[in-house]
């Protein structure tokens, strides 16, 4: 991948800057960029989101479709994460050069938002999605589109993901039993949106990139940043402060204690960024609810 | 996982999974909470390869095979540090449904994090231009596998003797109603609220890799950390036993062949 290039002076100079908790843009060490948050701008996708946090950009459609429960949870709806790289973004994404990357992005948002093997401990509740137990369920299909690369992609996509979530409409379905009970059910599916069940997104996680730059932990990394910085975890943490997901990137590694305060970190960054876009999202909701009234 | 969705496999001697894994503190397999699994760790099992080593915590085998360091491939940039190339794949009869062809996401999920294990391990600028390719096989998914396969793939490179700073070992922790318990079977983390995989290089404290699952309070995040810390210490001492065990029946070997070239 055609990596952008930093000269060795400029990663000194970041890397002094962080150890003064002062950045080029000006923030501190665990300031976040402006969040903006748009929903419901694709009217084709059941929930939609676009998320911009300084240069990057990114948009989420979430499309809900009819489908099988898995054989290990029958009582359960399916989630399914896609990223997409688009070579818009980046020429490295060109051919399947940005197979790598959203595979991860993927993995990523899967691991913090579903629950474990046993059901139990995801950020979503899944049961809401069944419709027949073991036969018929909702499968929400996640698709986050990269528009710009700005640095710290991961947790615009987590951000955009929720987001989209929270603005997903699922319309009511009601299963009619035929008078024979070997008979197919019908399924009378409610067109009316204002029956339409929403998910609770005040559970769901986001994802916070903590990195290690000179010994220092710093959030929300533009580009420039990320190639000074040789360790990152990433934690997911839901608006209580609890810990949904960790995944360590980059080569370094990282001492241990260091890495309990990393941790740490990302529970307070979380808590400000789950303010800021729950206050988003209940205004922009409020907003929607006035023009449907 | 997509593709296997069409197929169901037939559950023929398959049990349902327990819906207990803890009774009296005491775990399905007759372990306490904090115990390993039986643990056998051995170097130099595949004769073609430049280091290998097998891992076997209780039902959970991998086989790890080194090669090089070598020439990159053409198609990678020129670069000053070496590369570690990780492979992991599971054997299609490892699971209790049978693997898909090609690599599966949880391949490439295994994949990246054996890799980022490694890659702070390794002196990776004592082979610049050239990259150690890292294969990996599951034999039998018993649980725990990225923490075995990273442990594994640790010795294995220590056997194709490049250059580490420190080993790596790795093992998981689960939390089940309450308990953690330490390196939990397929059984056991299939009931879990919360796990968590922690590779470290003991003799820093540092820790190269850890993935966690489910949700953690921030208590029982610093527990949990702690109790696989604990356990990658008694790891530690068994994979540098087996690295020694390896180094005096080389040198067995050697000093029998000499004497018979001698007589």
């Amino acid at each position: 991948m055609a990596a952008p290039l930093i000269s060795q002076g400029e990663v000194e100079w970041i890397t002094a800057g962080v150890s003064y908790n002062t950045r080029n843009d000006g923030r501190k060490r665990e300031d976040f960029r402006h969040l903006k948050v748009q929903l419901g701008m694709l009217a084709q996708a059941t929930g939609s989101a676009r998320v911009q946090l300084g240069e990057t950009d990114v948009i989420v459609g979430v499309k809900a479709e009819i489908g099988v429960p898995d054989a290990d949870r029958p009582d359960c709806g399916r989630i399914v994460f896609g990223v997409e790289c688009s070579p818009v973004a980046s020429p490295a994404f060109r051919g399947r050069g940005g197979d790598e990357l959203s595979s991860e992005l993927a993995r990523a948002l899967e691991r913090s938002m579903y629950p474990g093997p046993s059901g139990r401990g995801g950020g979503i509740d899944l049961s809401v999605l069944s419709i027949v137990s073991g036969k018929t369920c909702w499968v929400l299909h996640v698709d986050a589109l990269l528009l710009n690369i700005g640095g710290n992609l991961h947790d615009a996509v987590s951000a955009a993901a929720q987001a989209a979530l929270a603005d997903a409409k699922v319309p009511k379905v009601q299963v009619v039993q035929g008078e024979d009970p070997s008979d197919e059910p019908d399924y009378e599916v409610d067109d009316d949106p204002s029956e339409a069940m929403r998910l609770d997104a005040s559970g769901m996680p986001i994802c916070i990139t903590v990195s290690l730059i000179g010994g220092h932990c710093v959030v929300d990394l533009t580009v420039q940043e990320e190639l000074c910085s040789a360790a990152a975890m990433q934690v997911a943490v839901d608006a209580s402060g609890g810990v949904c997901g960790i995944t360590k990137r980059r080569q370094k590694g990282i001492e241990a204690s260091l890495a309990m305060e990393m941790i740490e970190v990302a529970q307070r960054a979380a808590a400000q960024l789950h303010t800021a876009l729950s206050s988003s999202l209940a205004e922009q909701q409020g907003q929607q609810q006035m023009a449907v009234g | 996982m997509a593709g296997q969705r069409e197929a169901q496999s037939v559950p023929w001697f398959a049990d349902e999974r327990p819906a207990e894994v803890i009774a009296d503190g005491v775990r399905l397999d007759g372990r306490s909470l904090e115990e390993f699994r039986n643990v056998f760790l051995k170097t130099g099992v595949i004769s073609q390869a430049s280091g290998s080593a097998y891992a076997e915590f209780g039902h959970t085998k991998v086989m790890v095979g080194v090669y090089g360091p070598r020439q990159s491939e053409r198609r990678v940039e020129y670069s000053e540090q070496g590369r570690i190339n990780v492979d992991v794949k599971l054997a299609s009869f490892a699971t209790r449904q049978r693997g898909i062809f090609g690599q599966s996401p949880e391949e490439r999920e295994l994949s990246a994090g054996v890799q980022a294990a490694l890659e702070a391990a390794a002196d990776l600028a004592s082979f610049p231009k050239a990259s150690a390719d890292v294969y990996v096989l599951v034999l039998e998914a018993g649980g725990g596998e990225l923490g075995v396969a990273a442990t594994a793939a640790a010795l294995a490179l220590a056997d194709a003797g490049i250059e580490l700073f420190d080993i790596v070992v790795a093992c998981s922790v689960s939390r089940v109603d309450g308990c953690l318990l330490l390196d939990p079977s397929t059984d056991e983390s299939f009931r879990e609220q919360g796990g968590l995989v922690l590779a470290l290089l003991p003799t820093s404290n540092e820790v190269t890799q850890l993935v966690s699952r489910g949700r953690w309070s921030g208590s029982q995040l610093r527990e949990g950390l702690e109790l696989a810390m604990g356990g990658c210490a008694q790891l530690e001492s068994a994979a540098r036993q087996c690295l020694k065990d390896a180094v005096v029946a080389a040198a067995a070997k050697q000093r029998q062949q000499q004497q018979q070239a001698q007589a």
